[in-house]
């Protein structure tokens, strides 16, 4: 049993010390995409700390989107999220991607990445600086140690498998939410 | 019964497997330390490496739906095994490797061969499109290195007069200055191991910017980390190789030679990660040319060199 509960804290302390990111544009005007990259530059240093940037969504731990949710990017969104292995996490990088910014109710978006995905890290700012991005995976980081403590991670897992239903079905539950207050 | 419990205990625990994995994470670690340095970064702390590994291990695996289950998961473990069971033929502990035989160099080099080819095989069998051209990509460069990397690896032989590594190794301590006959084939292994070990300037099979990550893109969590395993592991054996052929000086004290083992590799490791940090990388076009029209000449060249010595010294 011992042995089990130290591979399950190496475990906990590797997710901890090395997050793998995977940067995905869902329709930015490319001003936070310039500064992710920045943030990932030699003068910040991330290595420091243990983030790679990886090509491949299957290496990647936590997926840094910006910009809204068009609908060209929609479905690619959701398919990037299903490649990654679980445990995953989603931090929405600028105003557009929190909320949909100056896109909200444009005919061609869906709005911000939490309509699509569900999103662990919001960092507003049009456009987003890399000292704020550092922040935002360090932020996400204690929030995973505070999780673990609470073990409250089975709840949470329940809620994000929820959401990632209703935003499969987002257009009917929408509707089913509509008919009782047109009862009323 | 004692001398079986003694194999076991070489063959597992050091100079071993077990050895083999702790100082493959502590060359991997120096590595990208030097590479971080030399662009005027600070770089990872010193448990990254084994950091990255404990996170892949409880990642969960997702295998595609259009892939090969079996080979899938099997290729990792060919990969890694093959590479641990090449170590024991390598001399680590003075001049003796654990197990030795005449021809063991050839079954090293064999050996080596295995991992590109289970990397070829777990592209092609993931089916995906980036994985399948990271696979051919890895054929490609293994039919152009091979050749320099055995013809420069068996030239030494031809003075030595054998074909076993820790007996090659005994040889060129004894005249340490015949060793300095070898260094143009030095050279083109060194370069060679680079190109096996697809490393800048020759990590065209695993180009991010092209091809994402080549053959393993549709690799993750536990599979991932046994191959990210297996190639650290691969770089410790290549560079215990090359320091056995051609930096073979010992003191004859055993721990001595254990330091020396020690500082030689890293110096090794010095040379190929300051070839991956100033280099960009080459098409694959560029790769074949280089390889046949460079490096195979001066393999040969070394070739003829060692036939004359050897005739003319009439060893």
């Amino acid at each position: 049993m011992t042995n089990v509960n130290l591979i399950k804290k190496a475990i906990e302390w590797g997710t901890e010390k090395s997050p793998w990111i995977i940067h995905f544009n869902a329709g930015a005007c490319n001003g936070c995409d310039i500064e992710t990259i920045d943030s990932l530059t030699p003068r910040y240093d991330l290595e420091r700390v243990g983030i790679l940037k990886q090509g491949s969504p299957r290496h990647a731990d936590i997926l840094v989107c910006t910009g809204a949710v068009t609908l060209q990017t929609r479905d690619r969104l959701i398919q990037i999220y299903e490649q990654m292995s679980d445990p995953k996490f989603v931090i929405a990088i600028g105003t557009c991607a929190c909320t949909g910014g100056i896109f909200e109710d444009c005919y061609c978006v869906t709005g911000g990445i939490d309509s699509v995905i569900p999103v662990d890290v919001y960092v507003p700012g049009c456009a987003v600086r890399p000292e704020a991005i550092i922040s935002a995976v360090d932020k996400l980081l204690e929030k995973l140690k505070n999780a673990e403590k609470d073990e409250n991670q089975q709840k949470n897992a329940e809620k994000i498998e929820e959401k990632t239903e209703t935003a499969k079905n987002g257009e009917e539950t929408a509707e089913q939410k509509e008919e009782p207050k047109n009862d009323a | 019964m004692i001398s079986f419990l003694k194999m076991l205990l070489a063959a597992f625990i050091f100079p071993g497997f077990l050895f083999l994995s702790v100082y493959s994470l502590v060359l991997d670690f120096i590595d990208r330390k030097l590479y971080a340095r030399m662009q005027n970064r600070v770089g990872p702390p010193w448990y990254q490496p084994v950091a990255d590994f404990f996170k892949l291990i409880g990642k969960k695996t997702l295998i595609p739906v259009e892939a090969n289950k079996m080979m899938f998961r099997i290729m990792p473990l060919v990969s890694l095994a093959a590479v641990a069971a090449a170590f024991l033929y390598v001399p680590v502990l003075g001049q003796d490797a654990v197990f030795s035989f005449d021809g063991d160099l050839i079954i090293v080099l064999y050996f080596l061969t295995v991992p590109p080819i289970a990397a070829f095989l777990a592209g092609w069998y993931s089916r995906g499109v980036y994985a399948t051209i990271g696979a051919t990509r890895i054929l490609t460069q293994l039919f152009v290195y091979e050749v320099p990397l055995f013809i420069s690896l068996l030239a030494p032989t031809l003075i030595a007069g054998t074909w076993s590594i820790s007996e090659l190794t005994a040889f060129y301590a004894a005249h340490p200055l015949y060793a300095l006959i070898n260094l143009p084939a030095a050279f083109a292994a060194l370069i060679s191991f680079q190109c096996k070990l697809e490393r800048a300037p020759f990590d065209t099979p695993e180009a991010e910017t092209e091809i994402v990550s080549g053959a393993l893109v549709e690799y993750g969590g536990r599979l991932l980390a046994f191959f990210k395993m297996a190639h650290s592991c691969e770089l410790v054996l290549v560079i215990s190789l090359f320091s056995a052929v051609f930096l073979p000086f010992m003191t004859g004290y055993v721990f001595a030679d254990f330091l020396l083992y020690i500082v030689k590799t890293l110096v090794i490791l010095l040379l190929l990660t300051l070839m991956r940090v100033s280099m960009a990388r080459l098409k694959i076009n560029n790769v074949v040319s280089f390889c046949w029209k460079v490096l195979a000449p001066v393999a040969l060249f070394q070739v003829v060199l060692n036939l004359v010595i050897r005739g003319s010294l009439q060893i």
